[in-house]
């Protein structure tokens, strides 16, 4: 005979506003059911109704830890339905500010991680210290603190300040020691290892049954990210390789994270040292004319949760359609296939390897 | 399974009456541990809630609930961390549980879903219960302003104490927030 629990939609652990209904047996997860819909707004809706470029705050919303990267789709999406070519150095301002906002994002998830497993408010400390200093790098690029608004149709609002190199270059030195740290710290603790390792295992099989995507896919042994598979911008110049792991449990997933940030820090490196000299603003939109009527654009996007697509019928003033591939929506629903013959008490534990935003679920 | 459950028995009680329960049971024989209870009830008896007493205490022990809706939850988590460090001032004591808590900061935008979920929240505190309006979204619907699915500001549910701008409103403003309610509950604070 199995009990009906219901968690949320406020709780602690549930990243926001999530209602899960768990059928156990025991200790034992037969089932679980994501109710979604708490935080629905009806940003697609609100999109048509606005011009172009009003529409790149809302995007920021949606994924609040890594604004940044939904901004920069919807601006790509724009693009290609205006047919705007992106200059060259803001090609490389983009990519730098993109990783340092993944970075970000990372960084936040295992402070959430270590939270969500109960005691680790030391790793929520730690992590949020090194995230401000992100935010404050961003902040001095961009003038905001965390909803940037910094791209433009073929370029950015802002270029890169004068110091901005030696500053970034002096937080990732700072970043790679800490990362080192974080690793002595979580790998070498019998409490995370024990919670982690060997559970929520999802294979490869399922993963791509399911449509996972991100790091969630890449820690279940297949090599796919948007970056390497259908190169954007300057990450094909800066030899950009996907993290790949084969287990496909929490330390797996975590693990994935922790080489992202190694990986993300080095392209930074690389894209401050090989950045052209010249302009990278880019145009207001009055200056480029009205869009073709019913042109059909669709872009894809690797944002650190997982792929995003943007589909966008066009309309000269303003979206006539744009539908949203959130990765989070989709990733959501593994957690049942990952859930199923765990503990209670792990649940919460695989909910926060997968990373959620709760926004970017229910749009 | 097939025995019957007695709700009135004492293992079903609430909380309150067996409270209750535990007084009048302390009362009736002097000399137990449990009339500990009885004498530390009549002492809040005999205070007054208007005294200056009740007042100073009520200003300086909030306890926020832990609850975050949207984008201004993540500000509101850098606020308790490192760089913010609301524990300097006594701030961060941020429960998981209603019935622990007597402020609400509302961060982030309410659906319409949410507000039966807000509102219950807000019963289950304990009184006197304030709430405080973090950021564009929870003090008028911010940019959500036209969708058809948010409630434009949570004063349309609830009673607000203080209301913060921005979007989302840096955490130093919480700071500055909550020293306001702090003087709206008893006089100026000092720094």
């Amino acid at each position: 005979m199995s009990t009906r629990i219901n968690i949320g939609p406020v709780h602690p652990s549930t990243h926001g506003v999530l209602h899960l209904a768990v059928d156990i047996e025991g200790d034992t997860i037969k089932d679980v059911e994501p109710h979604i819909g708490f935080l629905h707004r009806g940003v697609e809706k609100l999109v048509e109704t606005r011009m172009y470029m009003q529409s790149p705050p809302y995007m920021e919303k949606l994924d609040y830890v890594a604004p940044m990267s939904y901004d920069e789709a919807y601006v790509a999406a724009v693009e290609a339905a205006l047919g705007v070519e992106v200059k060259e150095r803001a090609q490389y301002v983009r990519v730098i500010e993109l990783e340092l906002q993944r970075i970000a994002s990372h960084l936040f998830f295992l402070g959430a991680l270590c939270n969500d497993m109960g005691q680790m408010f030391t790793m929520f400390m730690w992590v949020f210290e090194d995230r401000d200093r992100v935010l404050d790098l961003l902040q001095e690029a961009t003038g905001q603190r965390m909803f940037y608004v910094n791209m433009r149709l073929g370029g950015v609002t802002m270029d890169l300040p004068p110091d901005f190199t030696d500053n970034c270059i002096a937080f990732l030195d700072h970043l790679d020691k800490r990362i080192t740290e974080y690793e002595k710290y979580l790998e070498k603790n019998p409490v995370f290892i024990e919670r982690t390792k060997g559970v929520g295992i999802l294979s490869a099989e399922d993963a791509k049954a399911l449509g996972v995507t991100g790091p969630t896919l890449r820690a279940s042994g297949v090599p796919y990210d948007v970056r390497s598979a259908k190169p954007y911008y300057v990450y094909g110049k800066l030899g950009f390789n996907a993290v790949k792991l084969e287990k496909g449990d929490n330390f797996a997933r975590y693990r994935v994270r922790i080489l992202e940030m190694r990986e993300s820090s080095r392209l930074v490196r690389e894209a401050l040292s090989k950045i052209p000299d010249g302009d990278a603003l880019g145009a207001p939109i009055r200056l480029i004319g009205p869009a073709a009527k019913n042109r059909v654009v669709t872009v894809s996007r690797e944002l650190p949760r997982g792929e995003c697509m943007m589909y966008m019928v066009s309309d000269p003033q303003r979206p006539y359609r744009l539908s949203i591939r959130s990765p989070c929506f989709i990733n959501l629903y593994a957690l049942p296939h990952m859930a199923r013959g765990q503990r209670l008490a792990d649940l919460f534990s695989i909910m926060g390897s997968l990373d959620l935003v709760m926004a970017c679920v229910d749009r | 399974m097939d025995e019957e459950i007695d709700h009135n028995s004492r293992e079903f009680l609430n909380a309150k009456q067996e409270m209750d329960q535990l007084v009048m049971d302390s009362m009736k024989s002097e000399g137990k541990p449990n009339a500990m209870f009885a004498k530390l009830s009549d002492l809040f008896k005999a205070i007054p809630v208007s005294s200056s007493m009740v007042k100073w205490s009520r200003k300086n022990s909030l306890w926020p609930l832990q609850f975050g809706l949207a984008c201004c939850a993540i500000e509101l988590m850098d606020f308790g961390a490192a760089r913010i460090d609301a524990e300097r001032k006594g701030y961060l004591l941020f429960r998981a549980t209603p019935r622990q808590c007597d402020v609400m900061l509302v961060a982030g935008w309410v659906t319409k879903s949410m507000v039966p979920e807000v509102k219950r929240l807000y019963e289950q505190m304990t009184e006197p219960r304030h709430v405080i309006a973090f950021g564009e979204c929870a003090t008028c619907g911010g940019p959500w302003w036209e969708s058809y699915n948010i409630v434009r500001g949570i004063d349309q549910v609830l009673p607000v104490d203080v209301y913060v701008a921005g979007c989302p409103p840096r955490p130093e403003n919480l700071f500055a927030a909550l020293m306001k309610l702090q003087e709206k509950l008893g006089g100026k604070v000092g720094d």
